[in-house]
């Protein structure tokens, strides 16, 4: 059937689920499937590029009762379904691999191309029962769940995308180049419309760090920067320059590019003086390079935004990050009577009020993070530092050894 | 639901903090390892006293004593201004050859280039901004752009070589063979710590620079001090920093140093960061953040130039380890006794602080984690 494609021993895992597909098929394909609503440059051959990859080389089944009996009749339909397949007939293909499959329901091979197939031909429900069938047979294959990922993604099952599309990328199916691009703007999407921003730009910076633009990607940028949980063809068409502005500026910043990135984020600020979450953005972006820096950004985020409790939580863990204690205690308490329980609140009071003399307060709340959060760094930096003031050697000794051993 | 996790943040910080902060520490080498500041060299002038306000004066008008120490401190020379550069004056003429690229650094009449040559191209631009008093890195100005120069010159062999941190980099072009484009963020680090009137808030104001590092800088309020006391005010007075305990003192001098804090949330790991010393100090059993005998200032005069007489630092290890002490603190109910050293009674420092070499081995540091040195043992992190 299909040999595993494997290129490198470093891609020998995700590779040996890989093998190629006929060009005439993914041609045929291409004409009839439009991925997304603007598609561009970037996206315009991307669903070739799944396809291409995305094959696996399943092997057949080890042959139960139905299909010995219609064995004969098995290979026939089989061999006739790749015929077609590779000739781009993508209607005779889909017919024939599932004749095939009704004589052999368990040959997991057929049901991939079958699934891949009706991808291809924007037949998602039918792709999706396919690839069940599929992962069905073979559990937590990375190529099939993403390629469900991808349909479901298209029949606005987003929940279920989301699952499938974080698990296959967690198990390696976007290791391959070409794969990447498409699985990781689909699971940015998806995670931004879960409100998990961070988790969003974090797949984003592929992009930034391989040096790939698209007006799509930008856009995705700036809704998960300025935490807007919209994907992208959601974005009503008076905000889509905005976002892509913003996109282009954390974009900049991700690529380092940094005087551009600022140059940009200024113009935002200028055009777009009261847009929630563009200040935020740029401070997120900062922050993991110069608290000091991110401070002001979120200082005048919450000058526009005064209700942005994430922005006067960055704020407070900022300052007390850089050791204002003194200015992170208001924010931090607004934080925590509003969320008593957010970590990041609780870390930035307990440490401020501890380093400005209010040690039994201080130390309460970071052993609160303690008791759900063992080994969060942080906390035991805020607790080696209360006893090393207080003179509690033994204490500090401790809680050193712990922050070494975390750190390394 | 806040979704900004304290350890995305930390894992942010971490990657974003990995890259060779040489040029942050290149000056270094010998300077002390707190930040104490220095009631000298200050730039603001106004009338001499109240009574008498037409001569301009600086902080040297009071604290002459400490003003004429600093001016041969290290953290003053932490930049060095053009025309008055000690270490390209001594060597006008060093080259390098790095790879297939050629470095030239030429001094004349007092002006410093810099060139890199790939046989073909040359590349020659003007070195405005010295940082370090020994070993000194250059930033380097192309298109608007900042760049940390791709190599340095390194006091311990006398010659030019690759700035820490960037061996990792294979320039590409005449460009990146010169020097690696610094971002933002780099370059306000660098000239806060490295100079004086650079930073302004979030913006860099390069215009206003002095090289260096005045009063203000550690002594927050020191200007306003001098403002005042022309009239006569001396009420505003910078926060006094000999009240300080160990821990902020580290933390103080840490801002430029590095601290403990700093130094954990990075993952830094390896001899490279040795040169942080109040993250190595308190690495030590004995480092303690209540007591001032283990503070940076113990050991260490800002305002003076670094003494490198092993013989200078014993009286502050026999403060506590000295066999009276260790007497005395024996019979105090819980207290952890010191211990004598049984080798020897003088320059501690020789052996409970050794040097450490930088990866690369053009530069040699004291290691700040003061501990009893086994033969062999592994540079500990």
């Amino acid at each position: 059937m299909c040999a595993p494609e494997v290129n490198s021993p470093e891609e020998s895992k995700p590779a040996m689920f890989f093998a190629p597909i006929s060009k005439a098929v993914t041609e045929g394909a291409s004409n009839s499937r439009h991925f997304r609503s603007g598609s561009r440059s970037l996206w315009g051959s991307a669903w070739l590029r799944v396809c291409l990859l995305l094959i696996a080389c399943v092997g057949a089944g080890d042959g139960s009762a139905s299909a010995q009996q219609g064995a004969a009749s098995f290979d026939e339909l089989a061999g006739r379904a790749a015929a077609a397949r590779d000739g781009g007939n993508l209607s005779l293909a889909i017919d024939l691999y599932g004749q095939a499959e009704r004589v052999k329901p368990d040959w997991a091979e057929g049901w991939f191309y079958l699934g891949m197939l009706q991808y291809s031909a924007n037949a998602y429900p039918a792709a999706i029962d396919a690839f069940n069938h599929l992962l069905a047979l073979q559990p937590g294959m990375p190529p099939g769940m993403a390629l469900r990922g991808l349909c479901e993604f298209e029949t606005g099952a987003y929940d279920d995308a989301l699952q499938d599309l974080e698990q296959a990328v967690a198990k390696g199916a976007a290791n391959q180049p070409r794969n990447e691009q498409i699985l990781r703007f689909h699971l940015a999407e998806l995670l931004t419309r879960s409100r998990r921003f961070q988790d969003a730009l974090a797949q984003y910076q592929f992009f930034a760090a391989k040096k790939i633009q698209d007006d799509d990607v930008l856009v995705g940028m700036g809704l998960a920067g300025m935490r807007a949980p919209l994907l992208t063809k959601d974005v009503p068409a008076a905000d889509r320059e905005m976002y892509q502005a913003a996109g282009a500026a954390g974009y900049a910043l991700l690529a380092e590019n940094t005087q551009e990135a600022d140059g940009l984020f200024s113009q935002l600020f200028a055009r777009y003086p009261a847009a929630p979450n563009l200040h935020f953005f740029y401070g997120f972006l900062l922050f993991p390079h110069t608290p000091e820096l991110a401070i002001e950004q979120f200082k005048s985020e919450v000058a526009i935004a005064p209700s942005n409790l994430e922005a006067h939580a960055m704020l407070a863990f900022s300052l007390m990050i850089t050791g204002r204690y003194a200015e992170a205690q208001p924010e931090a308490e607004l934080v925590l009577a509003k969320a008593p329980d957010m970590e990041m609140g609780q870390l930035a009071l307990g440490r401020s009020l501890a380093e400005i003399g209010d040690v039994k307060r201080g130390t309460d709340l970071l052993n609160q993070v303690l008791q759900t959060d063992p080994d969060n760094l942080e906390a035991h930096l805020g607790m080696a530092s209360v006893y090393s003031r207080t003179g509690r050697r033994e204490d500090a000794d401790r809680e050193h050894k712990i922050c070494r051993s975390l750190a390394k | 639901m806040l979704t900004v996790s304290t350890r995305f943040a930390a894992a942010w910080l971490s990657r974003a903090t990995q890259r060779g902060r040489w040029l942050d520490a290149v000056c270094r080498a010998g300077a002390v390892a707190c930040l104490l500041c220095l009631l000298a060299g200050g730039q603001l002038v106004w009338g001499q006293t109240a009574k008498s306000k037409t001569a301009a004066v600086t902080c040297a008008t009071c604290h002459a004593g400490v003003v004429a120490n600093y001016v041969h401190a290290p953290m003053r020379h932490a930049m060095e201004a053009g025309g008055a550069n000690p270490v390209l004056d001594k060597h006008p003429n060093l080259t390098a050859q790095v790879g297939g690229y050629s470095y030239t650094v030429q001094t004349k009449d007092g002006k410093s280039t810099y060139s890199v040559t790939n046989g073909t191209e040359t590349l020659t631009l003007p070195i405005k901004w010295m940082f370090g008093t020994h070993s000194q890195t250059w930033v380097l100005e192309k298109d608007g752009h900042l760049y940390e120069s791709y190599v340095t010159y390194f006091a311990r062999g006398e010659q030019l070589g690759v700035t820490p941190g960037d061996q990792r980099i294979t320039p590409t072009n005449l460009t990146e063979a010169m020097g690696r484009k610094l971002p933002i963020w780099e370059t306000q680090e660098c000239f806060k710590c490295h100079a004086s009137g650079a930073v302004e808030g979030a913006k860099l104001t390069l215009d206003t620079l002095r090289p260096g590092l005045d009063c203000e800088r550690c002594h927050v309020g020191a200007e306003q001090h001098m403002a005042d006391a022309v009239n006569d005010n001396f009420k505003t007075l910078p926060k006094s920093l000999k009240k300080m305990d160990a821990e902020n003192v580290s933390n103080l001098c840490g801002s430029c140093h590095r601290t403990w804090d700093t130094v954990m949330r990075n993952h830094w790991q390896g001899p490279a960061f040795v040169r942080f010393q109040p993250y190595r100090l308190e690495h030590s059993r004995c480092f303690i953040g209540n007591d001032a005998r283990i503070s940076c200032l113990a050991c260490h005069d800002p305002h003076q130039s670094v003494d490198h007489n092993d013989a200078v630092y014993d009286a502050k290890c026999l403060a506590c380890h000295g066999a009276g002490k260790v007497a005395a603190v024996a019979l105090t109910a819980g207290a952890v006794t010191p211990k004598i050293c049984p080798v020897s009674k003088d320059k501690c420092v020789s052996c409970h602080m050794p040097k450490v070499e930088l990866p690369g081995g053009q530069a040699v540091f004291t290691d700040h984690f003061i501990r009893v040195v086994k033969a062999g043992e592994a540079y500990p992190d």
